[in-house]
């Protein structure tokens, strides 16, 4: 116990120490954490699928804003009203792209097997087919090596909260994720294609009947999911680099904050991400960093072995 | 203006288009950040000629073949029907004879035999080296990860932890890692292989006990992940494993038993014979457990779980036999790698080995073994092929490409695989008219 | 619980959430009896059945099955191929065979399903191996013969008619050789012929083969002709038991089914 004890006592002192910076920061994470999960869930909740090749729906917002972030800042260094607006141009860039390359993903990839009604290892399996296609196709075309973007704006610390420097970089995450997750709760909740979204996650066969157009409700969730992933591409981006393997970690960690939460339910996705973010941010005072991944892998693990329903509870979906 | 796109013969030709771009990007030269769009540029801004009539740009030629493809492809919309149909009847009775179990077990023994001569017939070294190496050893992993998908029905993207803890136990009882081997003792490399499959099918055990349970789609996450840790741990961990640089300090295999004085050094032909004696057992061992009670046991687990609890069979006995077993396979191919190529190192046991190894059984046929053999030989000999003369601006990590492209054409055109088995593709089939409850373990819901 | 008892359900109750499945259940199913087990839709009965054979898990309460050495067996929380392996048997509403396999291929795993496992023995094809597998191909053989599927051994399941699937499945579980045999709703989306021959099985099924039945059926023809007992739920609770004539008779009963099944009920009476 002895050992033990000391190895504890002292990591977490770091973490006393250091609590405050890694708060931020892993709530900074979750929240591109959360704009990935929210992909997920949204197709699981109408699909019953989890879509493999979301992490290049991921990496498609990043590359395509870091592509235009390049055209246009260059060398530069902006900022005042002309940083928000290519904070803008870059949600919107990033956001666009990923829509669109969800939109193809599910045109190529899954819609002849849903008309063919094909057994659900056949999305699978061909999801992880144009996962593998989309990122080395983008390695080959883009190099396979990491990118930095020109930032859009000063990084400087905004203010410090007990001592630990919040810099623009957060604050922007967290304008970005609150404005987007708001909006989004909104949209679901009381519009018409909030409802056909919830009518076919609960029942496709019914919705349809009730004169809901299938494919197209489909094809709107990928592109909310893309919209997100593509701004959280772009975000992440902006703070550590595009590259074509990008999606990969950070995808396997949304999805597992999509099941923290609740796999389908949206609010679940944010909550999940955050945990996960925060989580994952304090571990740093414990593990070492090689082995930081495992602990959102065992986070993993723990829920679907104890709580598989998540923390909020699966929704959008059918009952046991 | 709607309808005018709505027209099949527009929409084939804007896919058209698609695929061919798509086509020219896999094929052109490769691209950077500073030329993103050479893959394009190069592929379509060059000059040409039009079949040899007259030069041109390419994109012309590009826009003549999409032309083309369009043409066919409106033709196929058309008359498909009408075609298949033909083709289903005339190839009707072929069909059948290949169905029978005599013929297939001919065309293996054909197979056999044409292995067992090939040293003789391709004599270029790197080429035997690569038969031992590539083709023979992922024949037992794609053997192996049948066994688990095909048979069992588990989609496990970590598969290559099996092959990679083959091949570290052998290192391991060979006294090559830092970890030291049980008592002291160093074993010859040959003794190695009974003990190294014995650690690996208790590992397979160990990972299913808590895995299995969970459903289909969640199962291949959560074995995905597991791979990536066991790599992750053998990259790290300098003290066990020897960290990112592996060992290379593995003895070469050797027998000295009563008569038997042998001992395999760096040639490549001898350890293409010893795998192929494995090989042989393991299709006969495989064989034999698809067509007996415990394939029969998969079987009924894979087609309807419920089912099959209520009349006794215990899904996680079963589904965590096939993991140990298709663990086996893999965990000897392991041990074939580190005692052939005499080190071991993290960096050959990476998740796109599992996702190769996926795409060798998907496209040869899952639950097939006749099918996942031909898929392995095929696309390795074709991996391989290109690694040896690479076509201009074709780089390694290109055939991810090519295997991703495939999986996403086999699920759409052909699921049950180029040589399919004659069960799963009528489940196959079932499914898709909406019988049976096959997806019902994926999507976890019950009755 | 008598001696004579084969299962023995006290004080059973099931939640899903918010929703009370099984309300205080009570029930006693006694050896060589044909009980069946009607109501209303959403009443419980599946439910019931699959807290009878270990799918669903219980809150409250007790099931007792009573095994073959008579030894008693508590089934809420075994797993549902345990309590196969002690004796309980059953079909499904929508019938769930193994639909790429052949008839004979379905019952033949039903057979096999009780021996051990020996994967070893399996790839070896040893002795052993090949008279256990001799053996359960006989048992295949009667029991197709027994449901009269003799026949239509080798079709595939997916091509059989209703009735026939439910007839395979009856042979299936069957051949795992249990005490008692779940039926539910085993006449659904059969024609009357079909029906007739359905229940001529079901009685063959106890009087030859020695094993009770538990029905679950909304056919009330069929049900009061082949009962000998009967349970009624209602909401997830008993609202009455006796047999076929108490039952007719009983106002709740009456009440609970309203409309056309009432008027057929009283049409029999």
């Amino acid at each position: 116990m002895g050992a033990f004890g000391h190895y504890l006592s002292a990591h977490f002192a770091t973490l006393r120490l250091e609590f405050w910076g890694l708060l931020v920061g892993g709530l900074a994470t979750g929240f591109i954490y959360a704009m990935v999960a929210i992909g997920y869930t949204l197709v699981y909740g109408v699909l019953r699928l989890i879509n493999f090749a979301h992490s290049e729906i991921f990496m498609a917002g990043g590359f395509a804003s870091y592509f235009v972030m390049k055209a246009v800042i260059g060398s530069s260094v902006p900022s005042g009203i002309a940083s928000v607006g290519l904070v803008v141009l870059g949600i919107v860039v990033g956001g666009a792209a990923s829509a669109m390359m969800a939109l193809l993903l599910e045109r190529v990839a899954y819609r002849p097997l849903r008309k063919r009604n094909a057994p659900k290892l056949a999305y699978l399996i061909s999801a992880i087919g144009a996962s593998y296609f989309l990122f080395n196709l983008a390695g080959k075309e883009f190099g396979r090596y990491n990118l930095s973007m020109p930032a859009p704006y000063v990084n400087h610390t905004v203010f410090t909260i007990f001592g630990a420097p919040v810099q623009m970089y957060y604050l922007v995450v967290l304008l970005v994720g609150v404005i987007m997750f708001v909006s989004l709760d909104r949209i679901v909740a009381t519009t018409k294609l909030g409802r056909s979204i919830r009518a076919v996650a609960q029942d496709a066969e019914t919705a349809s009947l009730m004169g809901v157009n299938i494919d197209r409700t489909i094809a709107l969730t990928f592109i909310i999911g893309g919209v997100f992933g593509g701004a959280a591409g772009f975000l992440f981006g902006m703070g550590s680099g595009v590259v074509f393997t990008m999606g990969f970690t950070p995808a396997l960690k949304a999805f597992t904050a999509a099941v923290l939460g609740g796999i389908g339910n949206l609010r679940g996705a944010v909550i999940g991400g955050l945990i996960l973010g925060v989580a994952e941010s304090f571990s740093v005072a414990f593990v070492q960093a090689a082995f930081i991944d495992v602990v959102a892998f065992a986070i993993l693990l723990l829920i679907l072995m104890f709580r598989p329903t998540g923390i909020l509870g699966e929704r959008l979906g059918r009952s046991a | 203006m709607k309808d005018f796109i709505k027209k099949p013969f527009v929409t084939h030709l804007f896919s058209s288009i698609g695929v061919l771009a798509v086509i020219e990007l896999m094929t052109g030269p490769p691209g950077s950040s500073t030329t993103p769009t050479a893959g394009f540029s190069g592929s379509f801004g060059e000059r040409a000629s039009f079949f040899g009539l007259f030069p041109t740009y390419r994109f012309v030629v590009f826009l003549a073949m999409a032309v083309i493809l369009a043409v066919v492809w409106s033709f196929w919309h058309a008359r498909g029907a009408q075609i298949r149909h033909g083709l289903n009847t005339g190839l009707a009775t072929p069909r059948a004879v290949w169905q029978k179990k005599p013929v297939r077990a001919g065309f293996l023994l054909a197979l056999l035999v044409f292995a067992i001569l090939l040293p003789h017939i391709e004599t270029d070294p790197y080429w035997q080296s690569v038969m031992v190496e590539q083709i023979a050893v992922f024949v037992l992993l794609a053997l192996g990860l049948n066994v688990v998908v095909g048979f069992a029905g588990l989609l496990d993207l970590g598969f290559v932890a099996f092959y990679l803890v083959g091949a570290y136990a052998t290192a391991w009882v060979t006294g090559a890692l830092p970890l030291p081997s049980l008592f002291g003792i160093h074993l010859n490399t040959f003794w190695a292989i009974p003990i190294a499959i014995i650690i690996v099918m208790i590992f397979g055990v160990l990972l299913g006990l808590p895995t299995l349970r969970l459903r289909g789609d969640y199962l291949a996450i959560v074995t995905l992940g597991f791979g990536e840790i066991v790599t992750i741990f053998a990259n790290n961990q300098y003290g066990i494993t020897g960290g990112s640089m592996g060992t290379n300090a593995i003895p070469h295999f050797s027998i000295h038993l009563w008569f038997i004085d042998y001992a395999w050094g760096l040639a490549s032909v001898p350890y293409y014979y010893l795998t192929l004696v494995f090989v042989v057992i393991f299709i006969v061992a495989f064989s034999l457990l698809e067509h007996s009670r415990v394939g029969r046991a998969w079987t009924a687990i894979r087609e309807d779980e419920v089912a099959a609890e209520s009349i006794g069979i215990n899904p996680l006995k079963y589904k965590v036999m096939a993991f140990a077993i298709g663990a086996a396979s893999a965990g000897f191919a392991g041990v074939v790698t580190a005692g052939q190529t005499f080190y071991v190192n993290p960096s050959s046991f990476t998740l796109p080995v599992s996702i190769n190894i996926l795409a060798l059984v998907i496209f040869g046929g899952m639950g097939s073994i006749t099918g996942v053999i031909v898929g392995a030989i095929l696309i390795q000999s074709v991996s391989m092929y290109l690694l040896h003369s690479p076509p201009a601006g074709y780089q390694s990590s290109d055939l991810y490409i090519y295997l991703g492209a495939a999986l996403v054409l086999m699920m759409i055109f052909r699921p049950a695989g180029l040589v399919p088995s004659r069960r799963r593709s009528r489940e196959i089939g079932m499914a898709e008219k909406g019988e049976g409850h096959m997806d019902e373990v994926l999507t976890g819901d019950t009755p | 619980m008598t001696t004579d008892s084969i299962f023995s359900v006290e004080h059973v109750t099931l939640r899903f959430g918010g929703v009370v499945s099984l309300n205080d259940v009570n029930l006693t199913m006694n050896r060589g009896e044909i009980l069946a087990v009607i109501g209303p839709n959403g009443a419980g009965k599946t439910s019931l059945f699959n807290s009878l054979t270990g799918v669903y898990q219980p809150q409250e309460g007790v099931i007792t099955f009573m095994g073959r050495d008579a030894k008693p067996m508590n089934v809420i929380g075994q797993k549902p191929h345990r309590v196969s392996a002690a004796g309980v048997a059953r079909t499904f509403q929508a019938s769930r065979m193994f639909s790429a396999l052949t008839a004979f291929e379905n019952v033949k795993i039903g057979a096999e399903s009780h021996k051990g496992i020996g994967v070893v023995g399996a790839m070896l094809k040893g002795p052993r191996t090949r008279k256990d597998e001799r053996e359960s191909d006989a048992t295949t053989i009667r029991l197709m013969d027994f449901v009269g599927l003799r026949e239509k051994a080798n079709t595939i399941a997916a091509s059989l008619s209703y009735g026939d699937r439910r007839r395979l499945e009856i042979a299936r579980g069957l051949a795992t050789n249990p005490q008692v045999l779940l039926l539910d709703e085993p006449a659904a989306g059969t024609n009357p012929a079909e029906k007739l021959g359905l229940a001529t099985l079901i009685r063959r099924v106890r009087d030859e083969m020695g094993v009770s039945i538990l029905l679950i059926e909304h056919d009330m023809k069929l049900v009061m002709s082949l009962a000998e007992r009967l349970y009624v739920l209602n909401f997830g609770g008993v609202i009455a038991e006796g047999t076929p004539d108490e039952i007719r008779a009983n106002p709740a009963v009456i009440e609970a089914y309203l409309g056309s099944t009432a008027d057929e009920t009283e049409k029999q009476a």
